[in-house]
C-alpha cells in the first residue's frame, strides 16, 4: 500500500483515537472515584458541543470576528458549563444514590442520558437537524503525495496529547490528584485523613465533564457538524474502550480509545465492503474481549467483601 | 411423632372479598374504553386528569387496600375477569382498525417486558438489548414468511428458538461479567445488531422488510371479516392470538415465580456469593433465565412482526431496549401486573396525547429518575413472596 | 382531607367525566384530509415546506365559498424513516375519517408503505418521491404521483457530466431503496455513453465518517464524485471531501436541491452539480400564483423544491373529492380517471399505474451560495470552471 495511503489511514485512527481518549478517560475517572458509571457522559459531550456552537452563534451576532477569541471564549464556555453540568449530575443525581444498588445508579445515568439527547433534540432551535459547527482552526492542509496533512488535525491531535499528558500531571504531581487518588482507592480512609469526600467527588466530576466539553467541540471541530445524536455512539464507544482498557486505570483509557479506533480503522480497510461493517466488526471484538478477560486488558484489582 | 404424620393445617383465614376486585376491573375496563374512544384532545386531557384524581382520591379513602388484598388472594377469579374485560374492549371496537392495533401492541409488548422481566426481575441479568431480541423474532418471521412455507404457528416458535439460540451467544461474556461490564455487554450487542440490519442487505438493509399476515389453516390474519351481518377488523384476529399469548406468558411467568426455581432465581438476584454457599449453580439458573427470557421477547416479536407487516433496523434500537426497561422500572420490577399496567401507560398516553408524542423519550426518561429517585419499587411493587404450606403462594 | 371535600371532588370528577362523553357524542363531521412527510430530521425544511404548501391548498378551499364541504388536513411525521413512516401510514390508512391523503417526500418511506395504503384502501398522491418502484413494482389503485421519478434524472445528469467531458466517475449513494435507485439508475445511463465507474461504495443514511470511503476514493482519483442520496449526508460527504484535498466535482440529484445544503456548506458548495424533475418554482404555469399565496401566508419556512407538487396534490385530493364525495372508493375511481387535468405544476395525467410525467429535467449548479440553472449559469457560459474541467 502507498506510504502516503497509509498514513492518512494512520492519521485518520489517530484522531478518532484520541476523540474516544477523551470520553474514556472521563469514564474511567469517574469510576475510579465513586466506583459508578456515569452513562450520560456521552450526552455531555453533546451538549458541550452545542453549548459552544451557541456561544459562538451568540459572540458572532454580536460582532465578534476574531477567530482565535472566538474559539478561546467556545472553549471555555463549553467546559465552564460542562464542568458546572458534571457537579449538578453528581450532587444530585449520582451521591443520593450511592447507598442503592448499583443496578439503579446505573439505570438512572442511562435515563439522564437520553433526557440531555431529547433536551438538546427538542429544545435547541431545530435541534433534530445537524447543525454546522464553525471552522476555528487553521484549513491550511500540507500535501504529501497521497497524504493531505491538514494543519487542524494535526493541532487537535497535539492539544489532545497535551491534555492527557497534564491529567496525568494533576493526578500525580499536585495535592488535589493526591486526593482524587486516595478517595478513589479508600473513601473511608481517605475522609479519616481529612479529605472533603463530597468536594473531591465534585471536582473530580467538573474533571471529566470538562474533558467531555473539550471532546465536543474537537468533534465538532474535525466534522463541522454536530447532532444531538452524537454522543450517545460516542459515549458506548468510550465506555468500550474504558472497560477494555481496564476500569480505573488512566493508561487503560488511553490503550482501550487507541485500540478501539484501530480496530475500526482496520475494519474500513480490510473488510471487503467498506466501511460498513466496521462497528460491528469492532464491537464484536470488544465483546469477544469482555467474555476473555471480563474486567479488561488492565485488570481491574478488586476485592469482594463478603 | 413420626415424620410421616402430616403437619396439622394451618388455619386458613376466610379469603379475601372478590368484590372489590370485580369492582376494580369494571371501572378500569370503561374508563379504558372511554380513553381509547375519545379523539379530541381537550376530552383527553380531561379523562386523564379524572383519572389521575380518582386514583389518589382512592388511595386516599383506603378503597385501594382491599382491592390490592383481592388481587393477591383471588387471581384466579380476577384473571379471568381481566380477560373478560380485555374481550368487552376490543368487542365495543370491533371494527375500529387504529385502536385495535393499539391494544395488539400493547399485549405484544407486555408479552416482551414480561420476557425481560424474568431476566432483570426474578434472576437479575441485565440485558439492555430487549429490542433486538424482538427485532430478531420479527426478522424471523419476515424472512420465514416470505421464502418458506413454514407454518406460521410453526414460525412464531422458531422466532423464540433463534432468538433465545442468538442471545445465547452473549451468555459466555454475560454470565463472566457483573454489573455494568454484564450491561456494557448487552449494549454493545444492542448496537451491533442494529448496525448489522442496516448495512446487511439481504435482510432488506435500511429499508427493512415486510412480512406476509399470518394465516392458520387457510384462515388469513389479514382480510377483514364479519360475523353475521357486522364487520370486524381484521386486528381482531390478531386480537385473539395475541390474548393467548398474553394469558400463556403471564401464567408462565407466574407459575415461575412460585416455584422452587423462581426461588432460586430470588436468591441470585439478592446475593450471589450466599445464594453459592448453599449449592445454587449460578451459572446454571443466569442461563436459564436468559435463555427463556429471550425465547419469550422473541416470540412476542416474531408476532408483532406478522401485525405490524413490516419490519426494519430503526424499530429495534437501543432506545427501544430502554423504553422496554422503562416499563419494566415504572409497573415494578418483578410484579407481572405492574408490568401490564405500566405498558398500557407507556403505549396508549403517546399515541392518545399528541401533543407529547415528540416528547415521549424525554417524559419517559424524566419519569424513570423520578421513580429511581422516589419510589424505586414502581407503580405496582412486588408483593412480599407468601408461604402457604399444602397451598398456594 | 375532610370526607365531604373527598366526595364533592369524586363528584365534580365524575361530572367532567360524563361531560365529557357527552360532548365527543355531539361532534361535527368535516372531511378529513391527510398529509405525511419528514417534518422532524435532516430533510425537514423539504417535509414542512411541503405541509406548509398542502395546508395552502386546505386553507383556500376553505375560503372557497363554493366548496360543498369543510376539510380539515391531519398531518403525520414520517421522519424519513421507513419504520416511522409505516406508522404513520397504519395510522392514517387505518383512521376511516381521513379520506385520501399526500404522502411522501423520502423514497425510502414511500416504498415501505404503498402496500399499506393498498391494505386499507386508501388512496393517496405521493409529492416528491422519486424512486420508480413506487408506482411500478405493483400495480395499486390506490397510489398515485404527481412529480417524476428519477429514471430521468439520471440520464441528464449522465449527459451533462459526458458532455463535459468528465470520464471517470466514483459513486457514493445510501443504502436505502433511494439511493440504490439513484445507482442503478445512474450507472445504467453513464455506461451508455461511455463513462467509467471506477468504485461504487454504500454508506448508511446517517453516516458520520466518511473518510474511509473517501480516503478510497483518493486513491482511485475519479474525476466526479457521484451522490445518490439526501442532503444531510451529502453536506457531510462535501465537507470530508474537502478535508482530505480531494478535488472532484459533486455531482448530487434531487436529494440536495434544499437551501440546507447551502447553509450546510458555505462557501465549499459552489460548484456542486444538481439535477431535478420539473421546472423551478417560478417558471411553473401556476407558479408565480402558488408563490404569491405561500408568500400572504407569512410561513416561516420557504416551499422549497417540492411545494408546489404538495399544492398541486392536495388540490387535486380536493377537487376529486367536491366531484364524488368523501368516499375512499370512489376517489380511488375518480383519480384513476385523471387525463390532463388543469394545476399549477402544469397539466397532469395519470398513466395506468398512477404516474404523472413530468418531462421537462432542470439542470442546476451551485454559483455563489444558490441554486442556478445550469444554462443560465457563468459555468455554461465558460467563464467559471468546475474543479478538473478542461
Amino acid at each position: 500500500m502507498d506510504v502516503g495511503l497509509l498514513s492518512q489511514y494512520i492519521m485518520n485512527g489517530l484522531m478518532l483515537g484520541m476523540m474516544y481518549t477523551l470520553v474514556a478517560v472521563g469514564f474511567t475517572l469517574f469510576f475510579g472515584v465513586l466506583d459508578i458509571i456515569k452513562f450520560s457522559h456521552g450526552d455531555v459531550l453533546t451538549v458541550g458541543a452545542f453549548t459552544g456552537l451557541a456561544t459562538y452563534i451568540g459572540l458572532r451576532s454580536v460582532g465578534v470576528s476574531s477567530t482565535p477569541l472566538l474559539l478561546l471564549a467556545v472553549l471555555v464556555v463549553a467546559i465552564l458549563a460542562m464542568a458546572a453540568l458534571g457537579m449538578l449530575i453528581a450532587r444530585y443525581l449520582v451521591l443520593p444514590l450511592r447507598s442503592a444498588p448499583a443496578l439503579n445508579t446505573l439505570l438512572i445515568t442511562l435515563m439522564l442520558g437520553t433526557v440531555l439527547r431529547e433536551m438538546v433534540r427538542l429544545f435547541y432551535p431545530q435541534g433534530a437537524n445537524p447543525k454546522p459547527f464553525p471552522a476555528l482552526l487553521p484549513t491550511d492542509s500540507i500535501n504529501l503525495g497521497q497524504f493531505n496533512l491538514r494543519l487542524d488535525n494535526a493541532i487537535m491531535l497535539a492539544t489532545g496529547v497535551a491534555i492527557i499528558v497534564g491529567l496525568r500531571l494533576l493526578l500525580n504531581r499536585t495535592k488535589l490528584g493526591l486526593a482524587i487518588r486516595a478517595v478513589a482507592q479508600d473513601e473511608e480512609t481517605a475522609r479519616t485523613m481529612g479529605i472533603n469526600f463530597t468536594a473531591i467527588v465534585l471536582i473530580t466530576f467538573a474533571i471529566g465533564s470538562a474533558l467531555a466539553a473539550i471532546g465536543g467541540v474537537m468533534n465538532g471541530l474535525y466534522y463541522n457538524e454536530i447532532n444531538f445524536g452524537m454522543g450517545l455512539l460516542l459515549g458506548v464507544i468510550g465506555f468500550s474502550a474504558a472497560i477494555i482498557g481496564g476500569l480505573g486505570s488512566i493508561y487503560g483509557a488511553i490503550l482501550g480509545g487507541f485500540l478501539f479506533a484501530a480496530l475500526q480503522t482496520i475494519g474500513a480497510v480490510a473488510l471487503p465492503f467498506a466501511s460498513a461493517y466496521k462497528d460491528v466488526f469492532a464491537f464484536t471484538v470488544v465483546i469477544a474481549l469482555m467474555a476473555w478477560r471480563p474486567t479488561g486488558l488492565i485488570q481491574e484489582k478488586i476485592s469482594e467483601r463478603v | 411423632m413420626s415424620g410421616s404424620e402430616r403437619m396439622p393445617e394451618v388455619k386458613q383465614e376466610p379469603q379475601a372479598p372478590l368484590l372489590p376486585g370485580v369492582v376494580a376491573v369494571a371501572l378500569s375496563t370503561a374508563y379504558l374504553i372511554a380513553l381509547l374512544a375519545v379523539e379530541k384532545q381537550p376530552l383527553v386531557i380531561g379523562l386523564l386528569a379524572f383519572g389521575i384524581v380518582a386514583v389518589l382520591a382512592a388511595h386516599y379513602m383506603d378503597w385501594l387496600d382491599p382491592v390490592s388484598r383481592s388481587f393477591a388472594e383471588r387471581e384466579g377469579m380476577l384473571s379471568a375477569y381481566a380477560i373478560l374485560a380485555a374481550c368487552v374492549v376490543a368487542a365495543f371496537f370491533h371494527d375500529n382498525h387504529f385502536v385495535l392495533l393499539l391494544f395488539v401492541t400493547v399485549l405484544l409488548y407486555a408479552v416482551a417486558t414480561l420476557g425481560l422481566n424474568i431476566e432483570f426481575g426474578y434472576a437479575g441479568v441485565l440485558n439492555f438489548a430487549g429490542a433486538s431480541f424482538f427485532g430478531i423474532g420479527a426478522y424471523t418471521s419476515a424472512v420465514l414468511n416470505t421464502y418458506t412455507a413454514v407454518p406460521h404457528l410453526l414460525v412464531l416458535l422458531i422466532g423464540g428458538t433463534l432468538a433465545a439460540l442468538i442471545g445465547s451467544l452473549l451468555l459466555l461474556p454475560v454470565l463472566r461479567t457483573r454489573g455494568h461490564y454484564a450491561a456494557l455487554v448487552t449494549i454493545a450487542f444492542a448496537l451491533l445488531l442494529k448496525t448489522f440490519l442496516e448495512v446487511n442487505d439481504v435482510l432488506g438493509g435500511p429499508q427493512g422488510m415486510q412480512v406476509k399476515g399470518m394465516s392458520i389453516l387457510g384462515w388469513s390474519f389479514n382480510d377483514n371479516f364479519e360475523i353475521g351481518k357486522i364487520e370486524m377488523s381484521f386486528y381482531l384476529n390478531y386480537f385473539v392470538i395475541s390474548m393467548l399469548l398474553l394469558c400463556g406468558t403471564f401464567v408462565l411467568v407466574r407459575r415461575l415465580e412460585r416455584s422452587w426455581i423462581g426461588l432460586n432465581l430470588d436468591a441470585i438476584r439478592l446475593d450471589e456469593t450466599a445464594a453459592s454457599c448453599f449449592g445454587l449453580d449460578i451459572a446454571r439458573w443466569k442461563i436459564t433465565a436468559f435463555v427463556l427470557g429471550n425465547f419469550v421477547i422473541g416470540l412476542a416479536g416474531a408476532l408483532f412482526g406478522m401485525v405490524g407487516g413490516f419490519v426494519a433496523p430503526n424499530n429495534y434500537t437501543f432506545a427501544d431496549s430502554l423504553i422496554m426497561v422503562s416499563i419494566l422500572l415504572l409497573g415494578g420490577i418483578g410484579n407481572p401486573w405492574g408490568v401490564v399496567v405500566a405498558t398500557f401507560i407507556v403505549v396508549v398516553l403517546p399515541e392518545k396525547l399528541q401533543t407529547i408524542q415528540e416528547y415521549r423519550f424525554l417524559l419517559y426518561a424524566l419519569i424513570v429518575i423520578v421513580v429511581l429517585l422516589f419510589r424505586p419499587e414502581g407503580l405496582l411493587p412486588r408483593p412480599v413472596r407468601r408461604y402457604f404450606p399444602g397451598g398456594r403462594a | 382531607m375532610s370526607r365531604t371535600v373527598r366526595q364533592l371532588g369524586l363528584f365534580f370528577a365524575s361530572a367532567l367525566f360524563v361531560g365529557a362523553l357527552v360532548a365527543t357524542a355531539q361532534a361535527k363531521d368535516k372531511v378529513k384530509v391527510g398529509f405525511i412527510g419528514p417534518l422532524t430530521g435532516g430533510v425537514s425544511v423539504n417535509g414542512i415546506g411541503g405541509r406548509n404548501s398542502a395546508e395552502l391548498a386546505v386553507k383556500l378551499r376553505n375560503a372557497d365559498a363554493k366548496a360543498k364541504y369543510e376539510y380539515e388536513l391531519v398531518v403525520l411525521d414520517d421522519e424519513c424513516k421507513p419504520n416511522v413512516a409505516v406508522q404513520a401510514a397504519t395510522k392514517m390508512a387505518a383512521d376511516k375519517e381521513i379520506i385520501a391523503g399526500a404522502t411522501h417526500y423520502c423514497s425510502a418511506t414511500a416504498i415501505a408503505t404503498v402496500d399499506i395504503y393498498h391494505k386499507f384502501g386508501f388512496p393517496i398522491i405521493v409529492w416528491g418521491a422519486v424512486l420508480p418502484d413506487i408506482t411500478y413494482r405493483n400495480k395499486y389503485a390506490e397510489v398515485h404521483r404527481v412529480n417524476g421519478t428519477m429514471i430521468d434524472q439520471n440520464d441528464a445528469n449522465a449527459e451533462l457530466i459526458s458532455k463535459l467531458g468528465f470520464k471517470t466517475v466514483a459513486v457514493i449513494h445510501d443504502t436505502t431503496d433511494y439511493g440504490k435507485g439513484h445507482n442503478a439508475y445512474f450507472s445504467k445511463s453513464l455506461a451508455k455513453l461511455g463513462g467509467k465507474i471506477v468504485g461504487t461504495f454504500g454508506v448508511t443514511a446517517d453516516q458520520q465518517d466518511f473518510t474511509a470511503e473517501l480516503t478510497q476514493i483518493k486513491a482511485l482519483n475519479p474525476e466526479v464524485i457521484y451522490f445518490g442520496g439526501l442532503t444531510p449526508i451529502g453536506v457531510r460527504v462535501r465537507s470530508q471531501m474537502d478535508k482530505l484535498g480531494i478535488k472532484a466535482v459533486f455531482d448530487g440529484t434531487s436529494g440536495i436541491v434544499s437551501d440546507a445544503f447551502i447553509q450546510g456548506l458555505g462557501p465549499l458548495a459552489e460548484g456542486a452539480l444538481a439535477f431535478r424533475e420539473g421546472a423551478s418554482t417560478e417558471k411553473l404555469p401556476g407558479g408565480k400564483f402558488f408563490l404569491e399565496k405561500y408568500a400572504a401566508q407569512k410561513y416561516d419556512n420557504p416551499p422549497e423544491a417540492y411545494g408546489a407538487f404538495s399544492y398541486a396534490a392536495m388540490d387535486l385530493i380536493l377537487d376529486s373529492i367536491e366531484k364524488v364525495g368523501p368516499d375512499r372508493k370512489k376517489i380511488i375511481a375518480e383519480l384513476a380517471n385523471v387525463k390532463d387535468r388543469d394545476s399549477i405544476i402544469g397539466k397532469i395525467t395519470f398513466d395506468d399505474h398512477g404516474q404523472n410525467t413530468v418531462a421537462l429535467i432542470t439542470k442546476y449548479v451551485v454559483q455563489d451560495g444558490k441554486f442556478v440553472e445550469w444554462d443560465d449559469s457563468e459555468y455554461a457560459a465558460g467563464k467559471r470552471k468546475l474543479p478538473g474541467q478542461k
